[in-house]
């Protein structure tokens, strides 16, 4: 297909706006070309991975510039400052690799944390918000329907598209970056209405009650769903809410290449299951039981009892209503002496949550409220000298057990929290179907 | 030549390169489950796990999991650690962008009777041409 260009566009790749933005531009225009799109779309919305992280030490300098170069716009010979974003285009920040405040007790050192201040700082000179968190639409960073957006987090992109109408697809972190220099991505994929509609209907008959019902329920249906695919769920189950909805999401993004799952009478595009599927045939149906979300659970909680070092709430960030929740449950109760207690949500949140008393209620029970990364974005300098780990995120289980060889736990957060103050992890808080 | 299968898809980046196949027809959860070094696959539900992509034809058939995908293989480009060349039964976003950043050749799309993700097996000995967009077992494991 050949790749139409505005003439604004046809300025930008000419250079006459700067290197930056021509670079940018040269390759969206190349992703355009391999993912055969005719034409390109306004970007009005990014979510940028900005700071210093662990993978970029490949390219062995500590130069802002040169890294972004070589890493992000993919260009090793040259350097080309990154110092500017589309002027249509909002943007802020997702995880670092530090917390806003903290280091000692991440096992991070300062240097690490300086570097990661000063590319933030260098990010927000370019005209990206510092916001540091993996759910920006809990800090107003909100698509409405229809609104182009990119986004470095696979839980915003199906988030986005699925509950509110908005159109992303998963692109990629370099990407990203891009889209906001110059403002365009390729109209392909899930930015095309035709390209919206449910491929693979899958009945529902496990029980969904709790926050790990559907987060397995994520997992349940990535492991069995085609790439390629969107999911659209049927079924008999109590509604669920915006924190059921997102954690479901979460895990189902992070299990497969979805970025789109329509729930019928609940979802937007998906007031009848006819609208769901754009009347067009499903191409399989999949029944998905407590044997399903059973399985799931065995593949990500480790077996057996153990220590635990570190309980770790909050993939993606915690909102005020989960923070009053766990808040809740701590009351009066005192975290093992031997056990770090994290919950992970945005600064503003973190905040508020000083404001009304609950961050104090957390810390008197001996936990602490984070904001800006996240443990295994942290990673090694956190993870290495632990014995055991709990979260209460099945995104967050995963991605330790690619980067830490001892058990990683899987509960729900009472389960989690009871850990925490055990200082171990038994049998009697292993997830069970209800 | 005799015996050889061809399979065709699109070609999105030019160039020949002959070598053994790494095939995941369950995806690589790039993110996380990729050693940017060594190219190791440390995804643990990988049927690969703790074998390296380095200059192997990697087979796949999307992306899978975080946004961050690419970026584990623009880090392994950088790194020595990359593949010498890729295919993806159908392209995604993702993929799209790391092709990109990437540059080895690359074939996309090819028809659901000849998913190479089907035809071909770890260890095969294959030739893609990401200017013809073909894929070539030269010899069966």
């Amino acid at each position: 297909m050949h790749l139409h260009l505005t003439d604004h566009e046809k300025k930008l790749l000419s250079g006459h706006m700067g290197r930056l933005k021509q670079v940018a531009m040269e390759n969206i225009v190349k992703f355009a070309e391999v993912v055969g799109a005719g034409r390109l779309c306004q970007v009005t919305k990014a979510h940028l991975y900005c700071g210093a992280h662990n993978y970029l030490k490949v390219c062995g300098s500590h130069d802002f510039h040169r890294i972004f170069t070589t890493m992000q716009l993919a260009r090793p010979g040259e350097v080309i400052p990154f110092t500017e974003i589309d002027g249509g285009c909002f943007a802020q920040s997702d995880v670092s690799v530090s917390d806003f405040h903290q280091y000692e007790s991440l096992g991070q050192s300062k240097a690490v944390f300086d570097e990661n201040k000063h590319f933030l700082v260098m990010a927000r000179q370019a005209g990206v918000a510092v916001v540091g968190t993996c759910a920006p639409y809990l800090t107003g960073w909100l698509p409405v329907a229809g609104e182009h957006f990119v986004s470095t987090e696979s839980s915003v992109t199906i988030v986005g598209n699925s509950l509110w109408g908005a159109r992303g697809n998963s692109d990629g972190i370099e990407a990203a970056f891009w889209s906001a220099i110059c403002g365009r991505t390729p109209e392909f994929g899930l930015h095309l209405a035709e390209n919206r509609g449910g491929t693979h209907h899958f009945k529902i008959e496990a029980n969904l009650v709790e926050l790990p019902d559907w987060d397995l329920l994520g997992k349940a249906i990535g492991r069995v769903l085609p790439a390629n695919a969107v999911p659209v769920l049927t079924g008999d189950f109590p509604k669920p809410d915006f924190n059921h909805l997102r954690q479901f999401l979460t895990s189902l993004a992070i299990s497969s290449n979805a970025q789109l799952c329509h729930i019928v009478g609940l979802t937007p595009e998906a007031p009848t299951i006819e609208a769901a599927f754009k009347n067009v045939a499903p191409q399989g149906e999949i029944r998905i039981t407590n044997k399903d979300l059973s399985e799931a659970y065995e593949l990500i909680s480790s077996p057996g009892e153990g220590p635990v070092d570190l309980v770790s709430l909050g993939c993606p960030h915690y909102d005020l209503s989960q923070i009053k929740a766990v808040a809740a449950l701590l009351e009066g109760r005192r975290v093992h002496p031997g056990v770090k207690l994290m919950i992970w949500a945005p600064l503003s949140i973190k905040y508020l949550a000083e404001v009304n008393g609950l961050a104090q209620i957390i810390e008197k029970a001996g936990g602490a409220i984070y904001a800006g990364s996240c443990p295994t974005t942290v990673g090694p300098c956190l993870l290495d000298p632990l014995r055991g780990l709990v979260f209460d995120s099945f995104k967050m289980a995963f991605s330790a057990k690619n980067m830490f060889s001892r058990p990683v736990y899987f509960g729900g957060p009472a389960q989690s929290l009871a850990a925490a103050e055990a200082g171990c992890w038994r049998e009697e808080f292993r997830w069970q179907a209800k | 030549m005799a015996g050889e299968m061809i399979i065709k898809g699109r070609g999105v980046m030019p160039g020949v390169v002959e070598g053994e196949a790494v095939v995941c027809p369950g995806g690589l959860s790039a993110y996380g489950g990729l050693d940017l070094d060594s190219g190791v696959i440390t995804d643990f539900e990988n049927v690969n796990h703790g074998r390296t992509i380095k200059n192997a034809i990697l087979i796949l058939p999307s992306s899978k999991g975080s946004n961050g995908w690419s970026s584990s293989f623009t880090a392994a480009k950088v790194a020595g650690a990359a593949p010498a060349a890729w295919a993806f039964s159908k392209v995604d976003s993702s993929v799209g962008v790391a092709v990109v950043t990437v540059g080895i050749p690359a074939v996309v799309d090819f028809p659901s009777d000849s998913d190479p993700c089907l035809k071909i097996n770890t260890g095969d000995r294959v030739r893609l041409d990401g200017t013809l967009g073909t894929l070539t077992v030269i010899k069966k494991k």
